[in-house]
């Protein structure tokens, strides 16, 4: 093999190793960014209990109806809290997620001694929608410490189907 | 009539091939076993659609990666037994390819939007995939790969590859959602799922390539040709996928024409060569750069260092791709071609820029090579048909000439022989490296067969 051969081979291998080390370095603050937002030693061990998850009336503002996983797109839905169940020194709140981790409806953050007037916390269609899309539905009540959620204290599941 | 055979591929009792075939066996079995593994899980747990098209779609990915295997194999065999391996593998394609539409018609986009949506998506998507395939394989100015390799590349990464990471990402997709929390945190953990899972399935087929068909993977360039090649196949059924769901979510509100689009035109048009195609070729250009480092180590090295700037590009993309700020305005417009210039042009530049140097790198030597050739005296190539293959341009203005004087015939008797003359340069490069476990005979054979097609366009 000749020298010249080899320098440019090794120019080669050289520049990937460069590139590879940029790489290491993106993952590793994917990996701090990861760990700011999911951080370590958070559980609590506080629970809120989620009643349900029913058909929701936007006139009257009430929820009707068994609680249910799975509803129509025709048809409004509402997660219900207990926020008493959960105790009054945390920060909290309750978001709903739609299927791409949109946020579509919420209450909170407070002391849960202030959300006991929003036990019932409906979905919204996004803007210009007059329904909410299809997909899987993710409902949380979190736990907040300086402003950012830190911890899920309870996690319900609902599919609205395509028709 | 010239009777065109392929040299023998390989000596039989070279002590190279039966670790490296052991490898690649190894690979495809856990490919297989990862599958049906897939398969099983998905249908037992999630108990979806998606979950009964993987497992009805296990036979179809069956046919088509032995069908491939046939394939690509059938070209190292003499001409009376490369024709029934044809048909074989043709058969075994054709029937692979039915059923896996059988099933995704059936059991996933019907579901979704119906056949018709699916078909007019694939469609969509079918020249542009075509485009950037053509592309892709002109990269290589010097030695062209073939089109059969080329294809299975990209249809590696349209069937195995996709299949490969639905149970993965299922299965950690899931988890994350039941135990992390909603927004940034779970946002980088997927992105970190799609990274690494895609970029490992991706990669295994270039990989595979790599350990089956030495012979025509020669160094970073064809790399970088063969990764791009399955990142595009993969972009593409990602492409179909994507388009058919969100037509149908958006759909009731008269937007799924739009909604499809959108998808298509940031998948298949600004997203073309700057997604899966560049990301997947850093692998192939870190295993086309080890193929011929002399150390294991470096080998090892120079792999898993592609491996580690795929995933970092299609992490920082999924992860980062939402801090970019778009404004709901015309000049939203502008700002969406802007973020993916400016979030995956540095990837791409970065796999261009080991492209171009690769290209000379190749280039200088396949000129060394080829003086050397002409200076045996031997007839295969003369002195002054160097400094027309060495130029890509000069060749072609070669052809063009052939085509003046006897039409399309003419253009591909001289292309045949450009072919095969460079063939011969690049099996004399890696001998003189030592990288190359062909016997000495097959480089005879390919000076011999250089020879006939002169004979024969001068005839």
């Amino acid at each position: 093999m000749s020298g010249s051969t080899y320098d440019q081979l090794r120019t080669l291998y050289r520049t990937l190793l460069v590139y590879a080390t940029v790489g290491v370095l993106i993952l590793s603050i994917g990996i701090v960014q990861f760990a700011y937002f999911e951080r370590p030693g958070q559980a609590s061990g506080v629970t809120a209990r989620i009643v349900g998850v029913y058909e929701y009336d936007p006139t009257s503002h009430k929820t009707v109806g068994p609680d249910r996983s799975e509803f129509p797109r025709s048809e409004e839905f509402a997660a219900v809290v207990d926020w008493s169940s959960l105790p009054s020194n945390l920060i909290v709140d309750a978001r709903w997620y739609d299927t791409f981790g949109s946020m579509r409806g919420a209450v909170g953050p407070a002391h849960p001694s202030a959300l006991t007037d929003h036990g019932v916390v409906p979905v919204e269609a996004p803007e210009g929608f007059h329904l909410v899309l299809p997909g899987r539905y993710t409902f949380v009540v979190e736990r907040l410490q300086d402003g950012v959620p830190v911890e899920v204290l309870g996690r319900r599941f609902v599919v609205v189907d395509r028709s | 009539m010239i009777t065109s055979t392929t040299p023998p591929a390989a000596d039989p009792e070279s002590r190279l091939r039966p670790p490296r075939y052991r490898i690649a066996v190894a690979v495809a079995a856990l490919v297989v076993l990862a599958l049906i593994a897939s398969s099983i899980l998905n249908y037992v747990f999630l108990d979806t659609i998606p979950g009964r098209a993987s497992l009805y779609g296990l036979l179809a990915v069956a046919l088509i990666t032995l069908g491939t295997y046939i394939l690509v194999r059938a070209f190292n065999r003499d001409r009376a037994t490369r024709r029934n391996q044809l048909i074989r593998a043709g058969v075994l394609i054709g029937l692979g390819v039915l059923l896996w539409l059988l099933v995704i018609d059936v059991f996933l986009y019907t579901q979704s939007a119906g056949p018709g949506v699916a078909a007019v998506c694939a469609l969509a998507c079918l020249p542009t995939t075509a485009f950037g395939l053509l592309v892709v394989r002109r990269m290589d100015r010097n030695h062209k790969e073939p089109w059969r390799l080329v294809l299975v590349a990209a249809a590696w990464g349209a069937i195995v590859a996709t299949s490969l990471v639905v149970w993965g990402e299922t299965i950690w997709e899931s988890s994350a959602q039941h135990a992390l929390v909603p927004g940034p945190g779970l946002d980088t953990s997927l992105a970190f799922m799609a990274g690494i899972l895609e970029e490992l399935a991706k990669g295994l087929a270039v990989l595979l390539l790599f350990l089956v068909m030495r012979n025509d993977f020669d160094d970073v360039v064809d790399g970088i040709v063969y990764g791009a090649a399955v990142g595009l196949g993969f972009n593409f059924m990602e492409s179909v996928s994507y388009m058919t769901n969100l037509y149908s979510i958006f759909s009731p509100e008269g937007q799924g024409g739009i909604a499809a689009g959108i998808q298509w035109y940031g998948r298949q048009v600004l997203g073309l060569f700057f997604g899966h195609a560049t990301y997947t070729a850093y692998i192939g250009a870190g295993i086309g750069i080890a193929r011929q480092l002399p150390a294991m180590r470096q080998k090892v090295f120079a792999i898993v260092a592609g491996f580690i700037v795929a995933i970092a590009g299609h992490f920082s993309w999924d992860a980062w791709v939402n801090l970019f700020p778009i404004q709901n305005t015309i000049f939203g417009l502008v700002e969406i071609h802007l973020r993916t210039l400016i979030m995956t042009g540095p990837f791409t530049a970065g796999v261009i820029a080991l492209l171009l140097f690769g290209i000379r790198y190749e280039g200088q030597n396949l000129v060394d090579q080829l003086r050397k050739e002409a200076a045996t005296g031997q007839g295969a190539i003369l002195a002054d048909e160097v400094p027309v293959l060495a130029s890509p341009w000069r060749r072609l203005r070669q052809r063009l000439q052939a085509f003046n004087r006897a039409g399309l015939p003419g253009y591909f008797r001289v292309s045949r022989l450009q072919t095969a003359q460079l063939d011969l340069a690049m099996e004399r490069w890696h001998r003189e490296r030592q990288e190359i476990d062909t016997p000495l005979e097959a480089e005879q054979q390919l000076r011999e067969r250089v020879i006939q097609l002169r004979h024969w366009i001068a005839a």
